[in-house]
Order: C-alpha cells, then sequence, then structure tokens
C-alpha cells in the first residue's frame, strides 16, 4: 500500500483530542449499526424456529441489512469526505487505502457491506440451485457471515482508535461502547456455537473445548484493550443483557408456523436458550488481569487465563444445565422448552437427558487437558490481540 | 381456457417425476361441489417454492384456499393453508405459492369455499429435486469482479491494520512500519487464497452431493424367455425413503406401455402381474418383433407415482398380431398411420375419433386436448370405462424425452389421491400401512357406466415439438379402441 507524505505528528499533537471526539459519531453510527446486525441475526433465528417461511423482507432481514447498510454508507461517506474536503486534521487519523482516506475501521465496514451485498445474488442463486437454505452454513451465508462480522469488527476498530486517543475526559464513555460491542462478539461466538451447545451436550468435554477455543480469545483481548477495570465482565455483562432481553422480548409476540412437517404446536415466538454463564470466568479473567498482567510474559499468563476460564465455566455451567433439566426451568424465565417447530417428539425426548458418552471417544479428563491447550492457545492469541488492538490509532 | 391468460415464466427444465419429463401436475374434478382445475408446477430443487394455479369457474365461489401436506406429517402436521390470489381482470383464476420443504410425496389441498359451504381437492404432487441449475455468465462475472474487488480490498486492510493504523495521527510512515504491512501482506494473499480455494472446494463438495442425490427414477431390468417379459423395478439412488410397496390404479399393479422405438409406429398397453414386491411379470405372445421402449407406471402407497423406463428388443416375428389377455390392448389394430388434428382417426369396428380441441398449441401452457368419438353411424358413440376411466391418453414426444399417462381428470393418479384421503382418515392397519384394499383396487368409475363421446384431457406440455397421443376408449362391444395424433407443440 502506497502511503502519501502527511503532515508531521508534531503538528496535530494538540488537536488530537478534538478531532476525536469530532470524529466520534461515526464510530457511535456503526456500534448502532453492528447492534442492529446482532439483533436482526437473534429475531432472525427466532423467526426460523418459529415461523419458518421468510422472505427477503422479514423485518429480521431488513434489520440485518439495514444495519449493513448504515455501516457502509456512513463509512463511505466519511471516506469521500475527509478524503475530498476533511482537514489535516482529520486526515491525519485515517489510512490510505485506494487513494482515499478513512479510519481502519471505517474501510472494515465498506468491506463488511460489499460482502453482505455479495451475498446476496449468491443467497439467490443458491436457493434456486440447491434449494431453500437446505444447510444454514453454506458458502453464500459463510459470505454474509464474514460481512456481517466484518461490521462488529469495523465497529470495534473505530471504537478502539476513539478510545486510544481520547484524553481522560472522553475515553470512559469509548471504553463502554467498546465493552458493548465486546458483548456482541461473545454473541457472535454464541450463536455460531448454538448448534453445538444444546443443554444436553453440557456434560460432554466436547462442549468444554469448544467453548474454550471460544471465548478466552475475546474475553482476554477486551481485559488487555478496554480501558475499564472490568473490561471482560463489562462485555459479558452486555452479552447475557442482549441475549436474555431478546429472549424475554421476542419470546412474548405470538407466532405460529407457515412451513410444515409439524411436530411441535408453537402459539408464540421460539427464542434461543438461556445465556451461557460466561460472566462468570469473565470476572475470573479480570481479576487474573488486574493482578498479573504486565507482571508475566503472555506465554505464562495465558494457562492461566485458560485454567481461570474452564476452571470457572464448569463451576457454574455444570450445575445450571442440570438445573435447565428440571420441570422448574421450563417457563418463559428460564426458557427452557424452546422447541422448533419442525422438532420431533423423539428428539425432544433427547432434550431432557444429557448425551452419553459415545462408544469409543476419549474419557472426559482427557477432553479436558485438550480444551486446557485450547484455551492456553487461544488466551495467548488474544492476548496478542490486546496488544494490538492498544496500538490502534486510526 | 382462460388458465391459458396467465404464462408463469420460470426456467425451462426437464425434470423427472411421476411420469418422464413432464413434472407439471395438472388436475380436473371437484372440491366439494365445485369444479376446479389445479395446476401445480413443482420446483426443480427441494425446499423449493411451487406454484400453484386455481381455476374455479362457479360463480359462487368465494374464496380458494391451497395448503401443502407431507405424506409422513399428514394434515395434522400441515402448515396452515394460504388463501390463492385472485388473478387482476380474471373472475375465476387465482393463484398461489407453496412451500415444500421435504423430498418425497405430497398433496396439494385445495379448499373451494363458498355459497354452497366448503370442499377440498386432493392433488397429489411428487417432491423431488430434479435439476441442477447453470450459473449464468452475467452472475458469474458479477461474482468474480466482487470477489475480486473483496480479496484486494482485504489484503489492503490487513496491510493498512499492521502499517498506518498503528501510527499516531499526522505520524510519518516509518520504515519499520512499512515492513510489517508488506510482510503481513505478504502473509495474508496466500493464507486469503488458500481460504478462497477451500471455499471452492467446499461448493463443489455441496454440488456433487446434491447432484449424487437428485432423484433418479427406479431402474427396471427387463428379462425375455419365450413369450415373457420379465421387469424387475429396483432403486438406483439413496432413495429408500421414498420407496412403498406398490398399489394397485386402475385395479392393475402396473400400466406397461410398449412404443416401437424411433418410429412409435405400434403402442401396446398391458397389465404385468406382480410376481414378488417389485418383479412384474407379463405375456406378450405374438407381439410383433422390434426395439421397443417400455414405460411403466407404477403407484406406491406413499402416494407416489413413478415412471420405469427400459428399451428391449423383442425377438417375436414381424407379421404376427398379438393375442391379448384381459384389458391388455395395442395399436395399430386397423390404420396404420397417425392422424392429425385435421383430419379424424379411424378406430376399426366403424368408430371414429376427431381432435376437436384447439390445434395450436403452445408449450407451459395449459391445453384441452379435445376428442370426439362417433360409432359406425355417425352418432356421438356411447363408451364404456376402460380401467374405470372414461379414456386414457399416452403423450410422447418425437424424441422419447416426454412420456406422460392421461386421464380426463389430468396427470394425477386416482390411487395417489386415495392413499392420501386414507392417510388422513389415519386409516391404517397396527403396523402403519394404510389400509387400501377398499379403495385402490375398486375402480373409479363403474364398468357399466354410458359415458358421451366427448372426451376431454387437460395437460400442459413442458416443451416445443412433435408429440405423439395415443387415445384408448373402451366401446360397447368391450374391445378398447386406440386412435393416434400428431401435433406440433410451438
Amino acid at each position: 500500500m502506497s502511503v502519501a507524505v502527511q503532515p508531521s505528528a508534531k503538528v496535530y499533537a494538540g488537536s488530537e483530542a478534538r478531532v476525536a471526539t469530532r470524529s466520534a459519531w461515526h464510530a457511535y453510527v456503526a456500534v448502532a449499526a453492528a447492534t442492529f446486525v446482532l439483533v436482526g441475526i437473534y429475531w432472525d433465528i427466532s423467526w426460523h424456529m418459529s415461523i419458518g417461511r421468510d422472505t427477503f423482507w422479514t423485518p429480521a432481514h431488513l434489520l440485518i441489512q439495514a444495519g449493513g447498510l448504515v455501516a457502509g454508507l456512513s463509512s463511505g461517506f466519511v471516506a469521500l469526505k475527509t478524503t475530498f474536503a476533511g482537514t489535516d486534521a482529520e486526515k491525519a487519523a485515517t489510512v490510505r487505502f485506494w487513494g482515499f482516506r478513512a479510519p481502519l475501521g471505517a474501510w472494515i465496514c465498506i468491506w463488511g457491506c460489499l460482502a453482505m451485498l455479495t451475498s446476496a445474488p449468491f443467497d439467490n442463486w443458491w436457493h434456486d440451485a440447491y434449494g431453500l437454505d437446505v444447510k444454514i452454513i453454506s458458502p453464500p451465508h459463510a459470505i454474509l457471515a464474514l460481512g456481517i462480522f466484518s461490521i462488529v469488527v469495523g465497529a470495534l476498530l473505530l471504537t478502539l482508535s476513539e478510545q486510544n486517543r481520547a484524553d481522560e475526559e472522553h475515553r470512559p464513555r469509548f471504553a463502554w461502547m467498546l465493552a458493548l460491542v465486546g458483548g456482541m462478539f461473545i454473541m457472535n461466538y454464541a450463536l455460531f456455537l448454538t448448534e453445538y451447545g444444546e443443554r444436553r451436550m453440557m456434560h460432554s468435554g466436547w462442549f468444554y473445548g469448544l467453548t474454550a477455543a471460544a471465548f478466552p480469545f475475546g474475553l482476554a483481548s477486551m481485559a488487555r484493550a478496554i480501558k475499564l477495570k472490568w473490561a471482560a465482565t463489562a462485555a459479558a455483562a452486555f452479552y447475557t443483557g442482549i441475549m436474555l432481553a431478546l429472549m424475554w422480548i421476542i419470546g412474548f409476540f405470538p407466532a405460529t408456523p407457515k412451513l410444515g412437517p409439524i411436530f411441535q404446536h408453537v402459539t408464540h415466538m421460539i427464542t434461543l436458550p438461556f445465556p451461557l454463564l460466561i460472566i462468570v470466568p469473565a470476572i475470573g479473567i479480570d481479576v487474573v488481569m488486574q493482578r498479573l498482567d504486565g507482571k508475566l510474559p503472555d506465554w505464562k499468563l495465558a494457562p492461566i487465563l485458560s485454567a481461570t476460564f474452564l476452571g470457572l465455566f464448569i463451576a457454574v455451567q455444570w450445575p445450571f444445565a442440570s438445573f435447565l433439566m428440571t420441570p422448574a426451568a421450563r417457563n418463559r424465565f428460564f426458557n427452557a422448552e424452546n422447541y422448533v417447530y419442525w422438532m420431533t417428539p423423539t428428539y425432544e425426548a433427547l432434550q431432557n437427558h444429557f448425551d452419553l458418552p459415545a462408544h469409543g471417544v476419549w474419557p472426559f479428563p482427557v477432553h479436558i487437558v485438550i480444551a486446557l491447550l485450547l484455551g492456553t492457545v487461544f488466551s495467548f492469541l488474544g492476548l496478542s490481540r490486546g496488544t494490538w488492538m492498544r496500538k490502534v490509532r486510526r | 381456457m382462460k388458465v391459458r391468460s396467465i404464462l408463469l415464466p420460470i426456467a425451462l427444465f426437464v425434470g423427472l417425476s411421476a411420469h418422464v419429463g413432464s413434472p407439471d401436475v395438472v388436475f380436473d374434478g371437484n372440491a366439494g361441489p365445485y369444479p376446479v382445475r389445479a395446476i401445480v408446477r413443482p420446483p426443480m430443487v427441494v425446499p423449493g417454492v411451487a406454484e400453484v394455479i386455481i381455476q374455479a369457474e362457479a360463480s359462487d365461489v368465494a374464496r380458494v384456499n391451497v395448503r401443502p401436506v407431507f405424506w409422513r406429517a399428514g394434515v395434522k402436521g400441515a402448515p396452515a393453508g394460504d388463501d390463492a390470489v385472485r388473478v387482476a381482470g380474471e373472475k375465476s383464476l387465482y393463484t398461489g405459492k407453496l412451500w415444500l420443504m421435504s423430498r418425497g410425496a405430497y398433496s396439494v389441498y385445495v379448499t373451494v369455499s363458498g355459497a354452497r359451504g366448503a370442499g377440498t381437492a386432493i392433488v397429489p404432487v411428487a417432491s423431488l429435486a430434479t435439476g441442477r441449475l447453470a450459473l449464468s455468465k452475467p452472475l458469474a462475472g458479477i461474482l468474480v469482479v466482487l470477489g475480486a474487488v473483496l480479496f484486494v480490498g482485504l489484503v489492503t486492510i490487513v496491510r493498512a491494520a499492521s502499517g498506518d493504523a498503528l501510527l499516531e495521527p499526522g505520524a510519518q510512515p516509518t520504515r519499520q512500519s512499512k515492513r510489517r504491512a508488506r510482510i503481513a501482506g505478504l502473509v495474508a494473499t496466500p493464507l486469503l487464497a488458500l481460504l478462497v480455494l477451500g471455499g471452492a472446494q467446499w461448493w463443489s463438495s455441496v454440488d456433487g452431493d446434491y447432484e449424487r442425490t437428485m432423484y433418479r427414477p427406479p431402474a427396471v431390468d427387463p428379462s425375455i424367455h419365450g413369450d415373457t417379459l420379465d421387469l424387475r423395478v429396483h432403486d438406483t439412488a439413496a432413495f429408500h425413503a421414498l420407496f412403498a410397496p406398490v398399489i394397485p390404479d386402475h385395479g392393475k399393479m402396473m400400466h406397461l406401455f410398449l412404443i416401437d422405438a424411433g418410429s412409435h409406429a405400434r403402442f401396446g398397453h398391458f397389465h404385468p402381474d406382480e410376481i414378488d414386491s417389485l418383479h412384474f411379470r407379463t405375456a406378450l405372445a405374438g407381439w410383433p418383433k422390434g426395439k421397443y421402449k417400455l414405460f411403466g407406471d407404477i403407484v406406491l402407497a406413499n402416494g407416489l407415482s413413478q415412471t420405469v423406463t427400459t428399451t428391449i428388443d423383442w425377438p417375436g416375428d414381424t407379421s404376427t398380431a398379438p393375442s391379448l389377455l384381459g384389458d391388455d390392448s395395442w395399436w395399430p389394430t386397423c390404420c396404420k398411420d397417425a392422424a392429425r388434428p385435421s383430419r379424424p382417426a379411424l378406430l376399426g369396428a366403424g368408430y371414429t375419433m376427431t381432435w376437436t380441441g384447439d390445434s395450436n398449441v403452445t408449450a407451459r401452457q395449459p391445453a384441452d386436448l379435445r376428442f370426439e368419438v362417433k360409432d359406425e353411424k355417425g352418432q356421438i358413440a356411447h363408451l364404456l370405462p376402460y380401467l374405470g376411466m372414461a379414456a386414457h391418453a399416452v403423450v410422447l414426444s418425437a424424441d422419447d424425452s416426454v412420456f406422460v399417462h392421461l386421464h380426463p381428470m389430468g396427470t394425477v393418479s386416482a390411487s395417489a389421491q386415495q392413499a392420501f384421503a386414507a392417510r388422513d382418515r389415519g386409516d391404517t392397519t397396527d403396523s402403519g400401512r394404510l389400509r387400501l384394499s377398499a379403495e385402490s383396487t375398486s375402480m373409479p368409475m363403474p364398468m357399466q357406466a354410458s359415458i358421451d363421446g366427448h372426451l376431454s384431457f387437460p395437460y400442459e406440455f413442458p416443451k416445443p415439438g412433435r408429440y405423439r397421443i395415443w387415445v384408448q376408449v373402451r366401446a360397447p362391444a368391450s374391445q378398447v379402441l386406440t386412435a393416434a395424433f400428431d401435433i406440433d407443440v410451438r
């Protein structure tokens, strides 16, 4: 990438904070757009679990598309304005991309929007060629997911550069916004793991291995990069809050399946299960980071984070999963009866028992050792990502 | 018909379903007190959206509702139906779309409501993946351009993230930051290329899986022993779930059509005995020597109709005349040439059959194949049912790619309708099998019924070309008379 000659840093030292607050509107818009997209995805999943039939024009789809467009178009506007009408100070807080100038997060939002737009005709053709969403995870959906993920990453980077440039007065505001985006990151992972994290699987080593590969990366990077004392806890709290709010609110709306075969008598929107208790290991990760970050090298810190995550997560999720199997959880609050309309009675019966270990699989302790190793690797990567995130200025 | 006035453009595909190369379903019948015509155009992929066109002529029709019922789930597991929308400017024409989510036997329940109450017609439809869509060049071009922009854009973003983004605002890029960006770009490019290749491999694997599981009609192995022809039907792919025991259709386990390959100069309609579950046998004593295309229609207990096809070299004598059994029939019995719509066909015994429908027929538009049968006195003939139907027609394209067995009720099988009705009543044995003995072995029409010599077959030709149509009726003297017509479809 070619980089144009830029005014020196010295010239702009005084105006940096002013530029930060002036461009903050874009970070707010991008975070709002990412929220639209994530809420839209949750709503869409719920729609498919309850109603089934959809078109491009369902409210959930429109929310996702609107989120993508708002993020992409606002970023495009920022790029054009900064390139052609930006002050020197504004231009200085950007990166150059094919001759245009905008913050890094804006380019990622534009990329995400373009990926989402690309997936639309591809997905349409895919439906005509291979059937309507025969599988949720398909190549066009993967491009859409990449686009959506990029919108969240873009929002995160826009907020991150604001936080990293902001003065003491403005920094907490951006840090809390970052915690919100961090919560959406955790939500992203959790949504992706939905099919592999049914409650009947929560007493298996496989489930804990999967969660150790998914969550420590985000929690460690946030704990290091977000300038809050309880950064990972705050992000996990946002994840839990958003998931609970959506679960309780959407679940109140009436719905009947419009596709068949129907095996469950659905009368209201079916929502995703009670969120994972990520908040407990997140508190533990914050405590470890407060005491040891900077005092130990990352390769020593990573196994401690991994053990903290796994130990606390198993300690709370295991008994909570047992509770979810009881009649006491079969209510709107704990949402243990969220059976999709196509669930056959045989499959429903399976939901109230933990899966027995398949013949020939490794014993549970071996899975936990693997989970610890995975958690260590991803904690280390998360810490590295956190270090990079602390440096992002544009 | 007014149905002609709406042309629903969909991609042309030649699918294989209950018939051969003719996937659209046309039904003429009654929904309670209301006469209806239903056309169902199933999608070529599953899950997919079927197009439904309903014509309900009665003046008191207030509402037409269509509902997809999957065999395994029955009416209890079917979603609520959708009201079909009246076509603008038409009094009796309605359209709707139905989502067929699973592979196998479906039935579209057409419920018509009006001043005389409500009535439902059951229209069996096969929901099968029959086609494979190619990526058009313009779309491929768009995707390649967008993909290239995304790829290069992502490499640029990775470089910026490792270089400029980490500099203080206004700071000049250093040699170190430039180097870092360059290395990041160099590492990212092959990794992303690998990702794209992995995506392409994924796509290719999905495509391969799809092609492997596409519907293929069951294969049939013929064997000839003297005057006996044995047919053994077997599965061709992983579609065991589709199969169920064969049930009688018009009282016959199989309707077998032998047609002279290439010239279509000979036509036989036989009814083999079922020796074992999928083993059929018929005698063809005296059947002339030659190469024949075989089309065997069977109906399964789950409401699916299937046509099995094969080719045989029959070793008989060229000059002999076949000796027929029971309801078997053949053509030509008297006159070798097929008629054109402009002149009557001679049926023998003094009977004639004249094409009275519109001879300008267009593909993918509903057509009424209308005929008039006159007796030796030139009067409209009084006919008897042939295998429980007023008449049978077989349509075959010149290239053998389209074959369909029609009745005045259209392309659907009466036995399949009855199977669905029995399924809905829960009329099953302890083992879950349908109790069909009382229904599907019986004929839709009593044998002694007198039928007016005006015949009409609703149909929709799937593609342009030349077709031969054999029409079969039973005269009062009990002999089966067959006429053949050639028609060019635009």
